[in-house]
């Protein structure tokens, strides 16, 4: 038998490895062409590959004490009696998915508990009751006491020990199989965005004077009409380009927000409302998120930026996503539950009439590559092509 | 000769055919020299052929790594851990040390004239010249050919480009280098299974055998009108068209039953693979691939009679051998790479080389599994195998790593270790050549000429 | 102007479109005789070809293969099989052509393309197009229109008409196919399948008759004279007009001559001719094989080897011919023309996304002339790395026609791998093989101009350091030195060798072998117009086109065995 004997890659020096990265921060911004009229100011442009409700597991998964919460098949399957169970299942002969649109329909009335969330009552949702979450601060409290604006709720502490962090989304959806990393609601829909191209975010970074620290500067969001280019290792390669959707004349989303680059890093400064396009599995909504923050790590040589975008969501918008989905079954949740605790949990946005919360904090982790936003000869932005650095 | 045509008397009449499932029987030379010493046979009673065959590794070996040095030749070859994989086949090879490549003042153009002057018994004049056929052709011309193909190329690396035989600078061979493509070659619609009941011409290549044959007769009036280096291209020329006549010949004849002969499907070829398909690479664990699936097509294609002379390259001179993600191959690192003080060599070009006897161990695996005969195909064979450098690092080409692989039916003994002495490497290609039954009685030029095949080896 | 030059450059013929070309499109087929003339007056130039001596045989290279199947047949027919590889000789495979041999391999992979052809070309698809009529019975032999089509369609793959016993032969076949299948087209398909294996047709063969005007002397006859004009210019067989014009003998004069080729520069097809020579001359048979390590440079792919070599061709094409420029701007030049693929490479916004898009480089940009392009800095490099020797050598040799000798073989290389070096850079470690008197002399010959092009990684990309370490990309070419990438450029534009080079290599290209000592005075004579033209290629083009020398009967059998590659 024949085989590859194993590589004595700890005696192979250093100096012959390739670097076939490094020193790209400097490159690009060697790179950077003089722009008539405006020498000094830059663009940066990135796609966003990956975006998740950003879920904070800890190894023994902690922050969920209760456990993980029950899935709608198991609710269903508790409320029958034995004979029923018989009967309604080919005497049990019958799949899970098989029998999910039995389920869906537990109401009392056959209702279908996504689209009735509130025919049927559940036991509470086991909600987040870890003090670690992924987000920002978005109420301007230390304390998430209640305010005009929004309603009393608990805070957490940030993964990288940012205090007064809130996250209700998280509380909702933490301890909910389909939500979490091993879930595959959402790692089936940035499938999706990579291979179909939908849903596909674009983040611009306008008035870049100094790739790596500027204390001002506009971040804008688009969709583009463009794919990603795959490498050899079929992840999205950085540097393409991408074209803006556009409705009319205009770009059909294209809402900024203030913000600075402090070492790399982009932050918001001035929060603001924008619109995304976001794409669910099987399922596309513009994500209206209220008073946005967002905070990306540029990597060093600049071909790609993580990090987290936060923002009050619209309860309503919310349950449109999860309510309408139909991955209830295979996704493993229970709208009854998640609803409840939505209406719960929402602290943001109180309706001065009602005194009831109508958005929820939320947070979400992305991941993007660099690439070149390009708008539209003779568009809103005549002439300007977006520059990675 | 062809029945479509109404033409003055045919070139070689020993050449017959009729349309429409008529008996057609071609009767072709077919020497001495291509039958096993042994007069053993296959099943059906046919002979087994004796094939030749070469092939190639580039960058040579790691010196006191390689090959334990012998004092005398004799019978026991001692593999260290370069050579190691091949231990499991000593009693089927023999070992070739302490032959010089005299160049006779002529440059030692790198990673070129050593296997120039091993394979040509000549020392090129310059980067890139082939001054004399290839050990390899001159077998193939002696021997004729007696089957669908003369002679079969093929480059594990994906490389068609590179081969390591040449008629002459101008007449390098081209090789299959994907393995899809090779296999269609061989097994595609034009294949004649031999063991298959209703055997009927296809009067299609009637048809083709017609073209060829007017096309020749026309194109022999060139002959008198070129200038002597023109005319010499045009008879291979057509050398080349009596060659693919006498392919659509022996596709016109029904073959003899033939046992070992069993074609298997493309996708029924253990690794293979269509990514292999059409693209050049080097990867090791490609190139290692590649010529796994290779050699199961060529060591049927054998078994098929197909052909009887083969030429495979493992990896090139300059070989470009490399692992993903390293920035540098086989070949660079010969040069770039530290001695690693403790093992004594480069131990990443080492490596390397190990993976060339692997290479080395594949193929000799592939064709000792497969039974033909009493014994094996490998049996039935006479590999030349090579390298360009005794010492890459260096461009050494004295003490060039020589094999040879098989009993070639008999005619050599194996398990031997053969100390040159100094003599001129040629004495391995001429040895080979009077195995093959080739009546020469010398090889080479200036120093490099040999008249004394190594008997101790020969039966 | 340049997008429509651009597109469809082998304008779809077809061989009934040539037909009306040549004015044969009447219905009635005339006799034989009158029908393998093809065009009135033709008779007496072509007399027995074949027993003319032949003095170069030059084998079609598989481009010019697929160019003059499309052009006769339109380009819906397609090649099969792979050639035998062509051996450089003078740094160019025209020249190789002319030695290089017919392998059995080799020709086994002509009668599968020509097979596949003839197939392609009586496919009822294609028939309309590729065939100049329709038989009277299509199970019959059709004596008539089998003539028109084989002489018709030979005189184009041919070069010439074909001679009677040739026609004869091919109606022989086609006679004998259609009896044994039944089918009219299965004859045309063998008798055509036979026009494609013949020397006539795969060899480019010049033939020479007595000259009228000198006594005793030779010269090449007007249908080699048009070959060598058409295969020059367009890389492709001469078409009607050109051939019409050496059966006329307007060819063997001067104004004859002039016409055919200011026709030719003019023409759209010229592109197909400048692409070819710098195919050939820049070595893009390289691409073939190029590989480039996944892990490293993910970012390659077969796309981008693709349209790396496009990219490099569009800005020839544009320079050369449709700016009709300056040829030592090549190397300075900022414009260029860039596909998605290579945006990613250049990190460059796709011009024009999902298509090619002109695109010009600010002023101070290290991408400077073609050979900071990727078909240059990636194509001379590893799988895994940068090589400045192989740049530098490929700059020398290929741009400048200089002769690098190879590395001596008796190199201590352990004094450039000593115990406990960290060379960081490319520089570095070569700056050790310089210490070595045998490595230096030519270390120093190409190691300073590739250095420059160190900014560039082995896949084109650009970098300011390696390894962690600023990259110094200073050097010094013949004397003028630099600091970066533009300077070089600039230094290889005010080079002499630069377009003594592609004087050197354009005529040699022209004449299919390397050139004699006593042309040198013609390469003298050659450069000095082509500088009294601004270097513009198609002036130098021209030149050749309308000068003797370039028809003059090559010389016997040359020592031409050095400079092999």
């Amino acid at each position: 038998m024949v085989s590859l004997s194993p590589i004595p890659s700890s005696i192979f020096r250093p100096s012959l490895r390739a670097a076939a990265g490094a020193g790209l921060v400097a490159v690009l911004a060697a790179l950077t062409p003089a722009k008539a009229g405006d020498p000094t100011s830059k663009t940066l442009g990135f796609a966003v590959t990956t975006f998740n409700t950003a879920m904070y597991e800890s190894r023994f998964m902690d922050e969920c004490p209760q456990g993980i919460n029950a899935t709608n098949d198991e609710f269903w399957w508790r409320g029958l009696s034995k004979e029923e169970r018989g009967r309604l299942t080919n005497n049990g002969d019958m799949t899970q998915i098989a029998r999910q649109h039995i389920a869906n329909h537990r109401g009392p009335n056959g209702e279908d508990i996504c689209q009735v969330p509130t025919a049927v009552k559940d036991p509470p949702l086991y909600t987040v009751r870890g003090k670690l979450a992924y987000g920002m601060k978005l109420d301007g409290t230390d304390d998430g006491k209640d305010t005009p604006k929004s309603c009393k709720h608990e805070k957490f502490t940030g993964v990288d020990g940012t205090p007064a962090i809130d996250n209700q989304l998280y509380r909702v959806l933490g301890c909910v199989y389909g939500w979490r990393s091993i879930g595959h609601i959402e790692t089936a829909a940035n499938g999706h965005r990579q291979t179909n191209g939908l849903g596909m975010i674009l983040i611009e970074v306008s008035g870049v004077d100094d790739a790596r620290n500027d204390d001002d500067v506009t971040i804008s969001f688009y969709r583009s009409v463009d794919t990603f280019t795959f490498g050899a290792s079929a992840s999205p390669l950085p540097y393409s380009t991408y074209r803006i959707d556009y409705d009319g004349e205009k770009p059909r989303y294209g809402d900024s927000i203030k913000g600075k680059i402090v070492d790399g890093v982009l932050k918001t400064t001035v929060p603001g409302d924008v619109k995304l396009p976001f794409y669910a599995n099987q399922s596309f909504q513009t994500m209206q998120l209220m008073d946005t923050q967002i905070e990306l790590k540029i990597n060093a040589d600049g071909s790609a930026a993580d990090g987290v975008i936060g923002g009050y969501y619209s309860t309503q918008q919310l349950w449109e996503y999860i309510g309408e989905q139909g991955w209830q079954p295979t996704g493993l949740y229970t709208c009854p539950g998640i609803y409840a605790a939505i209406q719960k949990l929402a602290d943001g946005h109180k309706d001065p009439k009602t005194g009831e919360c109508t958005s929820i904090s939320s947070a979400f982790k992305i991941k993007t590559v660099a690439g070149f936003i390009k708008h539209r000869d003779g568009g809103d932005k005549p002439n300007k092509i977006a520059q990675a650095q | 000769m062809s029945i479509l045509l109404k033409r003055p008397a045919p070139r070689r009449d020993v050449l017959r055919g009729m349309l429409g499932g008529a008996a057609v029987s071609v009767g072709l030379p077919f020497l001495d020299c291509f039958l096993n010493a042994n007069g053993t046979a296959q099943a059906s009673g046919a002979p087994i052929p004796v094939r030749f065959g070469t092939w190639y590794w580039g960058c040579g070996h790691t010196p006191g790594h390689d090959v334990a040095a012998k004092a005398a030749t004799g019978k026991g070859i001692k593999f260290l851990e370069e050579c190691a994989p091949l231990q499991a086949y000593e009693s089927h090879i023999n070992y070739f040390g302490g032959f010089n490549t005299p160049l006779d003042g002529k440059s030692n153009y790198v990673h070129h004239s050593g296997w120039v002057a091993s394979r040509t018994g000549t020392a090129p004049a310059n980067t890139g010249e082939v001054p004399a056929p290839t050990l390899d052709v001159l077998i193939a011309d002696a021997k004729g050919s007696g089957t669908r193909f003369r002679v079969l190329d093929i480059n594990s690396m994906g490389n068609p480009r590179i081969t390591y035989s040449a008629r002459s600078t101008y007449a390098r061979a081209t090789a299959e280098a994907a393995p899809l493509s090779f296999y269609s070659r061989i097994f595609g619609p034009d294949f004649v299974d031999p063991n298959k009941a209703d055997f009927k011409p296809d009067p299609a290549l009637m048809v083709r055998k017609s073209v060829l044959s007017a096309v020749l007769d026309e194109s022999k009036r060139f002959q008198g009108v070129v200038g002597a280096a023109d005319k010499q291209r045009l008879d291979e020329y057509f050398t080349s068209i009596r060659q693919l006549e006498g392919q659509l010949d022996l596709q016109l004849q029904k073959p003899a039953p033939n046992q070992a002969c069993v074609p298997m499907t493309f996708d029924g070829i253990a690794g293979s693979n269509d990514e292999l398909a059409g693209q050049s690479f080097a990867q090791v664990e490609a190139v290692a691939e590649s010529h796994k699936v290779m050699m199961q097509i060529l060591t049927m294609a054998l078994a098929c009679n197909q052909t009887n002379m083969f030429n495979v390259v493992y990896s090139d001179a300059f070989s470009g051998l490399r692992r993903k993600g390293d920035a540098n191959n086989h070949h660079t690192l010969t040069h770039e790479e530290e001695t690693d003080p403790k093992l004594g060599y480069q131990p990443m070009a080492f490596w390397f080389n190990c993976q060339n006897m692997l290479g080395a161990a594949a193929f000799l695996e592939a064709f000792t599994k497969f039974k033909e005969g009493d014994g094996t195909l490998l049996d039935n064979c006479l590999v030349f195998a090579n390298s360009e450098s005794s010492y890459a690092r260096y461009h050494g080409v004295n003490n060039l790593p020589m094999f040879t692989f098989g009993k070639a039916g008999g005619r050599i003994k194996t398990g031997y270790h053969v100390v040159g002495n100094g003599d001129p490497c040629t004495r391995v290609g001429f040895t080979a050549m009077r195995v093959m039954g080739l009546p020469v009685d010398r090889w080479g030029t200036k120093s490099l000429e040999t008249s004394k095949p190594i008997t101790e080896i020969m039966t | 102007m340049l997008k429509s030059s651009l597109k469809g450059r082998m304008g779809m013929v077809g061989l009934a479109a040539v037909m009306v070309l040549a004015g044969c499109s009447e219905q009635n087929p005339a006799k034989p005789a009158k029908v393998a003339s093809s065009s009135s007056a033709t008779l007496v130039a072509y007399a027995a070809p074949v027993e003319s001596d032949v003095v170069a045989m030059r084998r079609l290279t598989s481009e010019q293969y697929q160019s003059i199947i499309s052009n006769v047949f339109g380009p819906r027919v397609k090649i099969v099989g792979k050639f035998d590889q062509l051996v450089r000789i003078n740094g160019l495979f025209a020249v190789g052509a002319a030695k290089v041999n017919m392998s059995p391999a080799g020709f086994e992979q002509f009668e599968i393309a020509a097979r596949a052809v003839a197939a392609q070309v009586v496919d009822p698809k294609n028939r309309a197009l590729t065939m100049p009529c329709v038989p009277a019975s299509p199970k019959a032999f059709d004596e008539a229109c089998a003539q028109r089509f084989f002489s018709q369609a030979g005189r184009f793959l041919f070069r010439r008409p074909l001679t009677d016993e040739e026609l004869k032969t091919r109606m022989d076949i086609a006679a004998a196919g259609t009896a044994a299948a039944g089918d009219f087209y299965a004859g045309v398909e063998s008798g055509l399948s036979s026009l494609l294996m013949t020397p006539a047709f795969l060899f480019i063969n010049e033939a020479v008759e007595p000259d009228p005007a000198v006594q005793g002397q030779k010269r090449l006859t007007a249908y080699s004279k048009a070959s060598r004009l058409s295969f020059l210019l367009w890389n492709t067989a001469p078409d009607d007009e050109l051939l019409t014009a050496a059966a006329t003998g307007a060819l063997h004069s001067e104004k004859g001559l002039a016409k055919q080729v200011d026709r030719m520069i003019a023409s759209r097809q010229l592109e197909g001719g400048v692409r070819a020579f710098f195919t050939d001359m820049l070595g893009f048979d390289k691409f073939d094989t190029l590989e480039k390590d996944s892990v490293l440079f993910p970012v390659y792919n077969a796309a981008v080897s693709l349209d790396a070599k496009e990219q490099l061709l569009r800005m020839i094409v544009e320079q050369l011919v449709v700016a009709d420029g300056d040829y030592r701007d090549l190397f300075t030049m900022r414009k260029t023309y860039i596909s998605d693929s290579l945006a990613r490479i250049y990190r460059v916004a796709a011009p024009k996304p999902g298509a090619w898009g002109e695109y010009t480089y600010p002023e101070n940009s290290p991408y400077t002339g073609i050979q900071s392009t990727f078909a240059f800095t990636a194509l001379h490099s590893h799988a895994g790395r940068s090589s400045p020797t192989i740049r530098g050598k490929a700059i020398r040799e290929l741009l400048l026609c200089q002769r690098v000798p190879d590395p001596p073989a008796n190199v201590n290389f352990a004094q450039f791998n000593a115990e406990h070096s960290e060379f960081k850079t490319a520089r570095q470690r070569l700056e050790a093989h310089s210490t070595s008197p045998s490595c230096s002399g030519c270390h120093k010959l190409v190691d300073p101009i590739g250095l420059a092009l160190e900014n560039f990684d082995g896949a084109g990309q650009y970098r300011t350091s390696e390894n962690g370490t600023p990259l110094d990309t200073s050097g010094k070419l013949d004397g003028i030195e630099y600091k970066d990438a533009p300077g070089l450029a600039l230094a290889l534009h005010n080079n002499n060798a630069i377009t003594g080079c592609v004087v050197n290599r354009l005529s040699s290209y022209a004449l299919g072998r390397p050139q004699t000592k006593d042309e040198k005075a013609w390469l003298t004579t050659l450069g000095e117009r082509f500088a009294a033209s601004g270097y513009r290629l198609t002036a130098l083009l021209r030149d050749i086109a309308n000068d003797k020398a370039f028809y003059a009967v090559p010389p016997a059998e040359q020592q031409v065995t050095q400079n092999v590659q």
